[in-house]
Parts: structure tokens; sequence; C-alpha cells
């Protein structure tokens, strides 16, 4: 019988023997990334932040380009605008600010006539901001600005406004980091409960290896954090395990079969049985982050980046990273004579 | 056989469920409804997708505790007023009310009447003065009554059936914040904005003087405001000038809070205004103010802005209107915020997300074809790399999206943009369980075993490995979804429901496609 394959039966590749270096290039990587911390810094979204974040579109076809909207803004008061452009018609700009004192200077500066808004727009504007009271500060900057820069360069919609304040950007940080660390704790309760406790460090190693590189990519580039990687980075660490799992469920079961085996010869061919699988999947998700990226617009744009890093990532870790870092784990136990026994029944019922 | 076809039946029908379901969402919610052979339920877009708004307010508390605060003080001022006991002075200092009696006996007494009078802690007690501060359990008392009278009042503005906004929503969010959902482009942002102010707060108040100008007024007074009086101003709307300054009493002689009705009706000339209705407490004092008081002029006074000081024809008891030049809106909100009463307690907009309807509709559009283009390469390269197994496994996988569609129909879940993400990496992700199990059945084969036997063993193995693959996958979707907020709670609910659909479509699809064909058929090749 004949198949398609991607990999050859009987594939024996060496993927254990050379652990160490894998191991060593998996840690520089982290290690560039950590030190990439301070050197660059990290870049929050204002989803952690705080800060607010709005997306004009220029609806006259005006050609503008983003140093006539920053001019606009620094006349307002707004210390060091942060514009973007982008979209097909090359009329969106967005625009990023975040200081906390923003309110006072735009009104100041709005008063003193710095910030270009036509006459009969400001008394307009004045007077609903007055009628609103003081209850949205930093709506009124939104205001300000959409009207300066309608009066200086051309009409334009709102397309989207987004505002975190610094409380909830504090609790937001807090529950995206919450979330990473208990989602991990519970995958090393199931794991250990389901495989033995032995498996569980292993998984672990390689979910926090794959999130720990994606988001030290993330850092290394200058990419920005916000919620959607955070999404991405949890979904990461379900299929990064996902992954571990299938190779751990074969290393189980080879285990069960080949008593007399050496464990790393068992591990290698456990990997080797699963590689196809473990690209082919890989290849479909990957099919899928394609056409988000290249389909899916601004909106989806930061999660398929984080996402495809951490599929790539995920793929490398678990061929190279998961089964080695059981053979580290056993060979320090010293158990190298008696490895790691499924301790569930199924692997053993297996030949039973 | 006929189990088979049992079965094949059975699936056959619960897939075909999920996809009227799905279907359905392609015909507009009112054409749905009336009619009787397609279902209520749908999809709920997001206010991501469907443009809107959503803001997490922060209830400011702390304002009512500092307000209670002022309470006991003026209890105490008013206590001793009346000869209860004497003080020398009696404030509120930050987080404490602190007095002066005038002996040790008055400070008993006061001691005794803030035992009596409950909820008040001795916080220090020093010579003759005393420190109050508000009981732990009273200060939660006084946190959790604001916060469900600004619930009580955002929800009549907002939700108001007659001028509120439809489908919206108002809900509690832990201890001090309030989320707002105000889905579409019905409304816009300064109007919205309205709705939060502390607002609606409204007074009436005899005319002592007025003229066009503060100065002009003023001139009259000595150059200063007198004694128990206050300045407010009638304004142009459009330019915020002052047509009109007036000279008010301090105190109010009748407030809204004896509103019970208010509502937009139209003056002589069809103009808006906004017709109000007092209780019978409130008739009585505005009857009797009004019958005092004819031939003056009554301000009528929102927020400190004079809306329109008309002359006093004739006693005016439980009906009156207010006239200020209205728009037909600016009349239907002013009627909303009345009717609702002021917010107790203010709050700030802590976290806005506000979408346009079109960037919404490119959202959706660019989602469905990025689910599309997703959907196609991945039926390809199925089809190409295991043949007559991979039709199998595209059938599935197209059964798992109808289903997870279905699913989502059926629950009235929400679908965000990353929600729409979520299908799209599900429609890549799901074809594991696929390939695992093929995988398996082909190393079964290779081993020598007989089409049949592989096919069953192929599935046998493969159950428990997907399982345990999905399961972890599931943990940290549920994760998401406890932590995650509005558009990102999509993804976790489109990622567990697909997670859940595509196992259901592997172990249950998948397989009745094999024992349909080959089933005990012996064959001697098989396409995989």
């Amino acid at each position: 019988m004949r198949f398609f394959e991607l990999v050859p039966p009987g594939t024996q590749i060496d993927f254990i023997g050379r652990w160490r270096l894998w191991a060593l290039v998996s840690v520089a990587v982290i290690g560039v990334s950590l030190a990439a911390i301070p050197l660059r810094g990290v870049r929050l979204g204002i989803d952690f932040a705080g800060g607010t974040e709005m997306l004009v579109r220029f609806t006259g076809g005006i050609a503008s380009d983003e140093g006539a909207v920053r001019g606009v803004l620094s006349a307002c008061g707004i210390p060091e605008p942060n514009v973007i452009r982008y979209g097909e018609a090359q009329a969106e700009f967005l625009v990023r600010f975040g200081a906390l004192d923003d309110p006072e200077r735009v009104a100041a500066a709005a008063e003193r006539g710095e910030c270009p808004i036509s006459p009969e727009r400001r008394a307009a504007l004045e007077a609903a901001l007055a009628a609103q009271g003081a209850t949205d500060p930093k709506g009124a900057v939104v205001d300000r600005l959409a009207a300066a820069m309608e009066s200086a360069i051309g009409p334009l919609a709102i397309e989207r406004v987004d505002f975190v304040g610094p409380k909830v950007g504090a609790d937001l940080r807090r529950d995206g980091i919450y979330s990473v660390v208990i989602a991990c704790l519970l995958i090393l309760v199931y794991v250990g409960f389901r495989f033995s406790p032995r498996y569980a460090p292993g998984a672990v190693v390689a979910l926090v290896h794959d999130v720990a590189i994606t988001a030290g990519i993330f850092v290394i580039f200058g990419l920005e954090f916000d919620l959607r990687v955070l999404a991405a980075l949890l979904a990461i660490l379900g299929y990064s395990l996902n992954d571990t799992i299938v190779v751990y469920d074969r290393i189980r079961e080879n285990l069960a079969l080949h008593t007399k085996y050496d464990l790393a010869e068992v591990l290698n061919r456990s990997v080797n049985e699963t590689l196809s699988r473990t690209l082919l999947t890989g290849t479909t998700t990957l099919f899928a982050l394609l056409a988000l990226l290249l389909l899916g617009g601004e909106v989806v744009w930061p999660f398929a980046t984080a996402m495809t890093i951490g599929i790539l990532v995920g793929t490398y870790s678990s061929i190279y990273i998961a089964a080695p870092t059981l053979l580290w784990l056993e060979r320090r136990r010293g158990g190298a004579a008696q490895p790691a026994r499924a301790e569930g029944g199924r692997g053993r019922r297996a030949r039973a | 056989v006929t189990r088979l076809r049992l079965r094949a039946a059975s699936v056959a029908a619960v897939v075909l469920v999920f996809a009227w379901l799905a279907a359905a969402n392609f015909v507009p919610a009112q054409t749905r409804r009336a009619s009787p052979f397609l279902p209520d339920a749908g999809l709920r877009l997001g206010l991501d997708l469907q443009g809107g708004i959503h803001w997490v307010l922060g209830v400011q508390l702390d304002e009512a505790v500092a307000h209670e605060l002022d309470y006991v003080r003026a209890g105490i001022q008013t206590a001793a007023d009346d000869g209860d006991f004497g003080v020398e002075r009696v404030a509120v200092e930050g987080e404490r009310v602190a007095a002066e009696a005038k002996s040790a006996d008055d400070l008993a007494r006061l001691r005794e009447w803030a035992d009596e009078r409950g909820g008040l802690d001795v916080l220090a007690e020093a010579g003759t003065r005393l420190e109050l501060g508000l009981s732990a359990a009273w200060a939660a008392e006084v946190r959790e009554r604001g916060m469900e009278q600004v619930l009580e009042v955002l929800r009549r503005r907002i939700d108001d059936p007659v001028t509120g906004i439809p489908e919206s929503v108002v809900t509690r969010q832990g201890e001090d914040r309030i989320l707002v959902e105000i889905p579409g482009g019905q409304i816009e942002r300064s109007r919205a904005r309205e709705m939060l102010r502390v607002t609606g707060f409204l007074e009436f108040k005899i005319v002592q003087d007025h003229d066009q100008t503060q100065e002009l007024l003023l001139a009259r007074h000595g150059g200063a405001v007198p004694e128990g009086m206050e300045l407010a101003f009638e304004r142009e709307k459009e330019t915020n000038r002052v047509l009109q300054a007036y000279l008010l009493g301090e105190k109010a002689d009748v407030t809204g809070d004896f509103l019970t009705d208010a509502r937009v009706q139209f003056d002589r000339q069809n103009r808006p205004t906004v017709g109000f209705t007092f209780n019978a407490d409130g008739g009585r004092i505005f009857g009797k103010l009004t019958g005092e008081s004819i031939g003056k002029q009554l301000a009528i006074v929102l927020d400190d802005r004079v809306y329109s000081a008309p002359v006093i024809r004739s006693q005016i008891t439980m009906h009156g209107q207010i006239e200020g030049r209205f728009t037909p809106q600016e009349a239907a909100d002013l009627a909303v915020v009345l009717r609702a009463g002021s917010l107790p307690v203010p709050v700030a907009i802590e976290e806005e997300r506000l979408v346009g309807p079109t960037l919404g509709a490119d959202s959706i559009n660019r989602g469905f074809w990025a689910s599309m283009l997703a959907l196609a390469s991945t039926l390809l390269f199925a089809i190409g790399y295991y043949r007559l197994s991979g039709i199998y496994a595209s059938i599935a996988l197209v059964a798992n999206i109808l289903m997870l569609l279905g699913v989502m129909s059926l629950f009235e879940a929400t679908l965000t943009m990353p929600g729409v993400a979520g299908v799209a990496l599900t429609v890549g992700m799901a074809i594991d369980a696929n390939v695992i199990i093929f995988e398996r059945i082909r190393e079964e084969l290779r081993a020598g075993k007989t089409a049949r036997a592989a096919i069953h063993t192929g599935f046998n193995r493969a159950f428990w490995t997907i399982m345990d693959s999905n399961l972890t996958t599931l943990i940290t979707a549920l994760v998401l979804y406890e932590y995650g907020t509005g558009p990102i709670k999509g993804f976790a609910v489109s990622l567990s429901i697909g997670i859940v659909t595509s196992v259901a479509a592997a172990l249950l699809i998948t397989r009745l496609l094999f024992d349909l064909y080959p089933g005990d058929r012996p064959v001697e090749s098989l396409s995989i």
C-alpha cells in the first residue's frame, strides 16, 4: 500500500542525541529575550499600560500624511503623539496618546487657540462639552482632537476609540499574569493526574519554553503586548501542550512495549513516530493563521502574529525539547536504568 | 447494517439541525422571529463587530462615604441646635467627624447620641473632643447602597423603554464597577456620555433679580452676590453665550425629588417641551410656592443651569412644563434624566471601547473571508494528502464548523472578532484529531493489518490521545474565559465549543464514514 507521505515510515532522525545543542539554542533565545527586556523595554499596548487610542478615517479622500496629523495633535497639547497610517486607501490613522494630564493640557491649548479648531466648530464644541459636565475628561480630549483634525485636514469619521484608565490597566495586567499562571498550574495537575507525575514537569518546561520564546520574540522585535497577544499566548499554551501530549502519549505506549530498550532510544522513536502528525497539524494550523494574517486586518493582526510564532516554536519544542526534558529529568533523578513508566493503567493494558 | 443506517441517519439529523441553526443567522432577526420555520435563537454580534460602546464605569463610592459623614455631621449639628448637647464645633476631617463638646457632660450625651444613632465607631476621645467614624459594617452598607442606587438610575436612564437604548446592557462588575454596553451606531458618543451625568438634579427657585449680564446684575447689588443668594445663568445652547444672569436663593424651593413623571410635550407653537408631574407632597409644596409668588418669575434649574424662568401666572400644583428651546431629541433626553433622577454618586469612565459601524462591518467581512480561506486550504491539503480519507476528514470538518456555529447560535453566544479568529483557528486545529487517527491507521496498515483491523485499532488507540490533548486545550480556553474581558471572552467561547465539536466530529462522523465504506467489506487497499 502506498501513501502520500511527508515523513516516510521508519524515519529515525536522531533528535535526542543532540539534545544538549537544542537545549542550548532554546536557552540562548530565552537569554537574548531576557537581555532585550532592559535594552529594548517591553512595549505594552494601551490595554495594559493605559491610554487612549483612536482610529480615524479621513472621508474626503484628502491626501494627508502622518506628519500633518502629528502636527495637529502636538499643537493641541499632546506632547508625543504616536501616529500610524494604514488601510487600503491610506486614509486611516491610528493615533495614540497616554498621559494623565492630557485633558487639562488639551483644554488649555484649545483655550489659547493653538489647537486649530475652526471658530464656529469651537463654540459649538465648548458648549456641548460644558453641557455634559466633567464626567468624561478623556472624551473631551477625543472630541477636541477630532474637531481639530477635521478643521485642519478634512472631514473624518472616528472608527474606533479605545480608552483604558490606569486602574483598569493595572487590573488587566494582573489578570493577565494570573491567567497564564493558573493555566500552567491546571495543566500541571491534569498531566500529573493523567500521566505519571514525572511527566508533568517536562510538559510544563515545554509550555514555559514556548510562551517565553514567543513573548521574547515580541520583545526583541519591539512588538506590542495587548489583550489579543495575551489571548494568543494562552492559546499557544493549549496548542503546545496538545502537541507535547501526543508525543508523551506515544512515549508512554512505547515504554510499555519496549521494556528492554534504552530510554533515549524509546524517546527518539516516539518523536519520530509522531513526527508526521506534529508537522501536519502544525501546517494546517499555520494555513489558518496565514489566512488571518492576510485577510484578517488590523484587529486580528497582533493575535495572528503571536499565534504564528507560537505554533512554530511549539512545533519545534514538541520535537526537540519536550522529550529530551523528560530524559534529562530522569537522568538527574538517577533513574536511567528504570525509566518513567506509565502509571495510568492504559499503557500496560495495551500489551497485557 | 440496520444499526449502521440508524447511526448514519441520526448523525446526519444532528448535523442538519445544527446546520439549520447556523444558516438561520443569515436571515435577519425580525424575519426569523416572524417565521414559524426558523429558530429564534441566533448568534449575537459583539460590539466590535456590530459597532457600539463598551464602558467600564468606576463608581466613586468614596464620595458616598464622604456624603454619609457629612450627614452625620449635620445630624450632630441639628441635635446640638435642638439643645440635646452643646458643641463648640463639629466638622468632617478626612474619614472622621470631629466634634468639640462644650463640657464633659455634653461629651457624654454626644456619645450617647452616637450610640443610639448606630453605625458609628468612636475613633478617639480626648478631653472634650470626640472623633467618630463609620463602623466597618455601616461603611460597607453605605457603599453597597450607593452602588445599588447608581445601578438603578443608570438602568432607568439607559434601559428606559421609551427613550432608552434597545439591547443595551447595564451590569454590575465586582465591588465598584459597572459595565455598560450600548450596541450599534444608534447613539452618538456625546449623547451616550450625557447619560452618565451626575445630573438630573432639578430645582425650582423664585427669581430674586435678573439682567442680561452678570456685571449689570451685580452692579445693582453693590458688585457682589448678596448673602443667601447665588448666581445662575441661562445660556444659548449652541454657543454657550450667556443670555440672562439670575440671582436666585441658595436653597431650592422645590426639588426634582418629588417628580413622578416627565415626558416630552409640545407647546402651542409645536415646540418640544418637557412636561412633568409631581407626587402629592411635591404638588402641595409647589402649589404653596406658586400660589404665594404669582407675578414673580420661577427659575427652572437643572444641574445649576437655568433652562427657563417663566412668570407664574396662576397657582400650579401637580403638573408643570419646562421650556428651553429644545430639539425633540434634547427634550426626550431631558425627560429620561428627570424621570430616572440624579446619580447619587458620581461615576467615571475607566475603560471605553468604541467601534463605529463601518469598522464592525469591515471586520465581519474580513473574518468571513479569512475563515473561508483557512477552510479551503485545509480541505485541499487534507484531500491531497489523505485522498478518500481526506474527503472523510473534510466532511467531518465542514460538519464541525456547522456544529460549532449551530451550538453558538443555540446558546445565543456572542461572536466577536477574536471569536472569528477562534473559528478560523479551529478550522486549522480541528483536523488534528483526524490526522492522529489517520497516522495511526497508516501505522497499523504498515504493520500488516487488514484495512478493517487497522481502522478499528487506529480509532481505539487514537481515542485517548485525542481526549488528552484536547482536554488540556479546553483547560486553557476555560481559564481564558474566566479572565478574559469583552471580545477576548468571545475567543474563549468559540475555542472551547470548537474543541468539543471537533472531537465529536472526528470520533463520530469520520468513524461513521469509515463504517459506511469500507465497513466490513474486505477491501484490498485503503485510500488513506
